[in-house]
């Protein structure tokens, strides 16, 4: 058959079975990206005769005679192509993932399909931006500014991979070709909970091009927690590389190391498991009642599982002040029971990695995850390693969102190399990522508030119940945490916590931007809100009134008590300020009576870096070229620090971002860095460039030969940092549709480091949240079984779904953070849910208590009090 | 997951195509925009051994007038539908429904008899083939049969398409003076598959529905026709309590599944809603 590609002809056999994607990217054109399987995400948008498909749903020989363009064949000898630019100037990308095929299908608009942006981009999802930058690259505008020597900090800088990233040359994970590798595929369990009686093999061995089939019998039964911490002590040890007893329908049975994915996944269907099936649980409820089935039946205190006959793996209670008391004597109380669902990051790029033994007996993992130095921590313990033969470093990721804060991959791949002396290569599908994986943890949350008559805080009482799934991971911390800045916010001599956190039968829950709060926060804000009615006070006051102050203790009785926290700065006054004076100015809108209107607010507070410990170590060393080297540990996954971490050595080395050359998260260029989790990427890691820069100025001065510094930063003293979010929202009385007509986020994140990034977090967040709020969720059957694991049936928000969000930033400059700054990639996520609920009740008198809002799920209720349509 | 590794057939005629399948002992699909069938193939909830392309069949494209009826060839695409003006006179709740079809980049692949044998209940297309009273055109080694859309879907994804047949074009009875249509689709959010969806073609005489077929989606196992609804307008103006009578009986004419998200009372409400926003519209027509 013969192609053109990007203007060259060549003949050759794509393989049968393969699509036009997959043909692509084996001829080195990794700018096609694979985010699904399935046409809907767009990350592999390809011209074909200068329209628009996408590759992955087309079969290969379909191009047979046809000109193909991808994004590397959109730029011409003398330049690169005008969209490439725009995209560029906006800075219309974060992880940039999405970005090639986003250009891709941008490039090929006429006039009509450009002025409805909504219907043209529904085939490209975006999981970071929200859109906004997108639309405005399509509008021409540039969003970038240039700072002189010296005075990078404070100035929206473009991120430095912007050039590659919009040619499609920015590499990920698994952009890169290599001799011999192997490919991963993995067995897993159709079974909720199940003991593994015997498995039969010998079919799957016997087939030509499989290397090895990995079983629990193959692999260390060390226990440890797919979770990454500075301190493993956070999480339980209730996992095995591979188990021989399963606990949810995806768990990991055998891999399947083959020379090519399809053998490996034929060679899975030959491999014959007998099981045991044992009794199953899903609803957290029925799993802490008597009687329930026992997922880690021998887990002890001693494994860190609270109370594994009850699967219960971590609980807190704690009371100070004496709640039942305050509330029987309050002018005003509120109870209410508030549930929040299940959602996927929805990161476009999935999890995986490639693993290879170099010539130095050297474990080399290239992986995509958020914490390189945890990950190989963990790795050396588990196959009893020294630490100097494994190195783990990541490439550009595409997107984690606390999701890649885990080891869900490395221990196989890293095994399948031992086993095999070969390179391997295991890529999760959208499929895979959905059943098993880790998402949001599930909440049912019981808030119970008072207040006097005038409009003080008497009581805030929270129960929550937690569903981890089929293990523990982040189980704890997220349940601490969830509790705890969402109460030690409010001024208030009695609070009260009961929290649980369950085992069941599911797909397990881990970390997720916002890490709980976000749950919690959606009962505690509408609690708020509905004191401050019943008192008829405005609840912007009510919250001014009770909210902590500068040199208020920040209490709550929940979780570990530590006492590095401070207000290294305060700007939530200034939030609330900045949100009340943009809610005042009115909307104009056409719609009619059927439709009803109303305005809520919801805040938020995040202590800067997550407790025990939070380390990066960072070094900068002169160039022969006048430059620097910047050796940091964090990663890069669209966060924005590639390009802060520059521009504070920049400003404190008295030079241009263009002379700081980066190296980032990669063991083998040394230094630790805990992890970019817990918004630590500036807060913690850019305090240890400042460090190192400042170390490195001053030997400079002291000593004109002196060429390095190396800067440290422990995560400690904390500082928090402040959000308010105002929604104003338009229900429909008949169909339960949502209009949301104003979007309002302020942001005190200290010294603002880079507006544009910032802001482009921001909305990025509240995006990723709304999602949450008025559409996710993964539905489990009463079989344990997700029953929509594809971006078709999960409804990731599309450009037509979002709000633009007006963001403002409080002026403030932290006493703890580097040259001012704090951290802001995890809260914008937090009040929206609130604060939507809030809008809610103000609208329709009706207070929704579960996520997502869907119209069909928040219909009945209107039905009910609004009669028919 | 990765597709089975099948073969692959140009089909250049009709006859060649069919002769194809059955050489394949029936372990064969037809690919037409593959829009629909390369996702199954991948996810292997199939995994035929040969696929037969039918994109290089002439007699399957092209759009033209008839006489009374409109032809269109089963490969025309969804962007086509959406931009042919023979199709936007003739038969023009096709062109209303292609934007809500996908996005561009499927209907720039998918086609109008794709869509229509793939006979998916959610789809837009085959419930606008039955309230166009459209007539499809099938070939098999018989010869060709002309089925009528009412006889046409039979079941979730079967049709009267037997295995081994194909779909070679769609005749639509072209719409007339007299003639009103309205299509409208609820859904979560806009590219959704809609939670229900309708298209209407009526025949007024001096402002009385004379004719009408009224065609939901997303509320059954196949594309439903509303005949208690239907049969509520005929002889009717299309006053508020007209339509209200029609409102009043349409729950029954339907039959949701019941689903984990829409509950079977909610499906009958949201057409209910439906129903009365797209009679108006058409009531307005003769304005
Ligand atoms: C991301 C995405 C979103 C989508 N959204 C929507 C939507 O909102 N609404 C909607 O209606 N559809 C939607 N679709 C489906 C799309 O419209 C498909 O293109 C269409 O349903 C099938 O057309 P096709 O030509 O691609 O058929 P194919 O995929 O080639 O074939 C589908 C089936 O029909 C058979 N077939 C095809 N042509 C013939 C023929 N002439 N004779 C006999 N059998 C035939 C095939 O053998 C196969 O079994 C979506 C698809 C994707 C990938
Ligand atoms: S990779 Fe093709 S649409 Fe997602
Ligand atoms: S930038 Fe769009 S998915 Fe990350």
């Amino acid at each position: 058959m013969s192609f053109e590609i990007n203007g060259h002809s060549f003949s050759q056999q794509p393989q049968t079975g393969q699509c036009l994607r997959t043909f692509l990217r084996e001829l080195g054109h990794f700018g096609v990206k694979k985010g699904c399987d399935a046409g809907d995400c767009g990350a592999c948008t390809v011209l074909l005769d200068g329209e628009p498909v996408h590759s992955c749903i087309i079969p290969a020989f379909r191009a047979d005679g046809h000109a193909v363009t991808t994004i590397e064949g959109l730029a011409s000898e003398v330049g690169i192509h005008p969209m490439q630019q725009a995209f560029l100037d906006a800075q219309g990308f974060q992880c940039g993932f999405c970005t090639s095929g986003m250009i891709v299908t941008c490039a090929s608009l006429n006039q009509a399909q450009r002025a409805d942006l909504g219907a043209s981009l529904k085939g490209n999802l975006c999981r970071c931006t929200g859109y906004r930058t997108i639309e405005d690259a399509l509008d021409g505008k540039s969003n970038v500014e240039d700072a002189e020597p010296g005075a990078a900090f404070g100035r929206s800088l473009p991120a430095p991979a912007g050039p590659q990233v919009v040619t499609g040359k920015a590499r990920y994970t698994f952009d890169v070709a290599m001799d011999g590798l192997l490919h991963i595929k993995m067995l897993r369990s159709p079974h909720p909970h199940a003991r593994i009686i015997s498995i039969d093999s010998s079919a799957a061995r016997a087939m030509p091009g499989v290397h090895a089939v990995l079983t629990h019998a193959d692999t260390p039964t060390t226990l440890f927690s797919t979770a990454r911490h500075e301190i493993d002590a956070m999480d339980p040890e209730d996992t095995r590389i591979l188990d021989d007893t399963v606990r949810f329908i995806g768990q990991k049975v055998a891999a399947v190391v083959a020379d090519s994915e399809a053998i490996a996944e034929e060679a899975c269907r030959r491999i014959d498991v007998v099981y045991d099936i044992l009794p199953a649980v899903f609803d957290p409820a029925a799993a802490v009642a008597s009687g329930a089935p026992v997922i880690h039946p021998d887990k002890t205190p001693g494994h860190r599982v609270s109370n594994a006959i009850r699967n219960i793996v971590a609980e807190t209670h704690g009371e100070f002040g004496d709640v039942a008391a305050a509330l029987a004597s309050s002018a005003v109380t509120y109870e209410g029971t508030f549930t929040t669902q299940r959602v996927q990051h929805g990161h476009l790029e999935t999890h995986g990695g490639i693993a290879w033994l170099d010539a130095g007996g050297i474990l080399n993992i290239r992986s995509s995850t958020q914490t390189p130095f945890l990950t190989r921590r963990a790795l050396a313990q588990l196959y009893d390693l020294p630490s100097d033969k494994v190195r783990v470093f990541c490439e550009r990721v595409g997107g984690g969102f606390g999701g890649k804060q885990e080891m869900f991959v490395e221990d196989i791949l890293a095994l399948a190399a031992l086993k095999t002396g070969r390179p391997v290569k295991w890529e999760l599908t959208r499929e895979e990522q959905f059943i098993a994986t880790s998402t949001r943890h599930p909440m049912r949350v019981t808030v119970k508030a008072g207040a006097d008559k005038h409009g003080k805080l008497t009581a805030l009482q929270l129960d929550v119940l937690s569903n981890t799934g089929a293990y523990g991971n982040h189980a704890g911390p997220v349940l601490f945490h969830a509790c705890g800045e969402s109460l030690g916010v409010y001024n208030c001599a009695n609070k009260k916590v009961d929290a649980v956190v369950a085992y069941t039968n599911t797909v397990p829950a881990g970390a997720f931007r916002g890490y709980g709060l976000p749950q919690t926060l959606f009962a505690v804000e509408a609690a708020i809100d509905d004191l401050a009615k019943q008192l008829g006070i405005s609840p912007y006051d009510f919250r001014r009134h009770n909210v902590i102050k500068p040199g208020d203790p920040m209490l709550s009785p929940a979780g570990t008590h530590y006492d590095d926290v401070t207000i290294g700065s305060y700007g939530l006054d200034q939030c609330l300020d900045l949100v009340e004076r943009a809610m005042e100015i009115e909307t104009k809108h056409d719609l009619d009576d059927d439709w009803l209107i109303g305005d809520g607010i919801a805040l938020t507070m995040i202590d800067t870096v997550p407790p025990q410990g939070h380390i990066a170590e960072v070094v900068i060393a002169k160039r022969d070229d006048g430059g620097y080297d910047l050796t940091v540990g964090t990663a890069e996954f669209g966060n924005g620090t590639a390009t802060v971490h520059r521009q504070i050595a920049a400003t404190t080395l008295g030079c241009s971002v263009e002379q700081i050359h980066l190296r980032q998260s990669d063991t083998r260029n040394g230094g630790h860095d805990t992890g970019a989790y817990g918004s630590a990427g500036t807060f913690v890691a850019g305090k240890a460039t400042h460090d190192a820069a400042q170390k490195l100025v001053a030997a400079m001065q002291a000593d004109s030969n002196a060429r390095s510094a190396t800067g440290t930063s422990g995560g400690t003293p904390r500082s928090v940092a402040f959000n308010v979010q105002g929604f104003r929202v338009a229900v429909n009385k008949g169909t339960g549709a949502i209009k949301v007509l104003k979007s309002v986020q302020a942001a005190d994140a200290g010294a603002v480091a880079n507006p544009m990034q910032l802001r482009g977090q921001i909305e990025g967040g509240v995006a990723q949240s709304l999602g949450a709020t008025l559409y996710e969720e993964m539905v489990i059957d009463d079989r344990g079984r997700v029953v929509n694991p594809k971006f078709r049936d999960y409804h990731l928000p599309s450009f037509a779904d979002l709000p633009r969000t007006d963001v403002y930033f409080a002026d403030t400059y932290d006493a703890i953070g580097p040259l001012g700054a704090k951290s802001m990639s995890e809260s914008p996520y937090n009040p929206v849910a609130a604060a939507m609920g809030n809008a809610l009740f103000d609208a329709t008198g009706i207070r929704f208590t579960q996520v997502p809002f869907k119209p069909d799920r928040i219909f009945p209720e209107l039905q009910k009090k609004f009669g028919k349509a | 997951m990765k597709a089975r590794a099948f073969n692959y057939v140009k089909a250049s005629t009709v006859v060649e195509a069919l002769k194809a399948f059955e050489d394949a002992q029936d372990d064969a699909s037809y690919i037409a925009g593959g829009q629909s069938l390369v996702p199954t193939l991948a996810l292997r909830l199939q995994a035929p051994q040969l696929l037969i392309d039918i994109a290089h069949i002439p007699v399957l494209r092209g759009v033209d007038l008839q006489g009374d009826w409109l032809r269109i060839g089963a490969l025309t695409r969804h962007h086509e539908v959406l931009t042919d003006p023979l199709i936007r006179q003739h038969a023009p709740l096709y062109s209303e429904a292609a934007p809500h079809v996908a996005h561009p980049a499927i209907r720039n692949k998918g086609t109008l008899g794709g869509s229509i044998s793939h006979a998916d209940p959610a789809s837009e297309f085959p419930a606008m083939t039955l309230a166009l009273g459209a007539e499809l055109e099938i070939a098999s080694r018989d010869g060709v049969r002309r089925v009528p859309a009412d006889d046409f879907f039979l079941d979730l994804f079967q049709t009267a398409i037997e295995p081994g047949e194909l779909l070679v074009a769609i005749h639509v009875p072209v719409v007339r003076p007299g003639h009103r249509w309205a299509f409208h689709e609820l859904a979560r959010r806009r590219g959704d598959f809609a939670l229900v969806g309708c298209g209407i073609l009526a025949e007024f005489v001096d402002d009385v529905v004379k004719q009408v077929r009224i065609a939901f989606f997303s509320v059954g196992s196949t594309p439903l026709r509303a005949r208690q609804a239907e049969e509520a307008l005929i002889g009717k103006k299309l006053d508020q309590a007209v339509i209200a009578a029609a409102q009043a009986v349409v729950g029954d004419d339907l039959d949701p599944p019941e689903d984990e998200h829409t509950p079977p009372a909610m499906k009958r409400h949201l057409a209910r809603v439906l129903l009365g926003r797209l009679l108006g519209e058409i009531a307005r027509q003769g304005a």
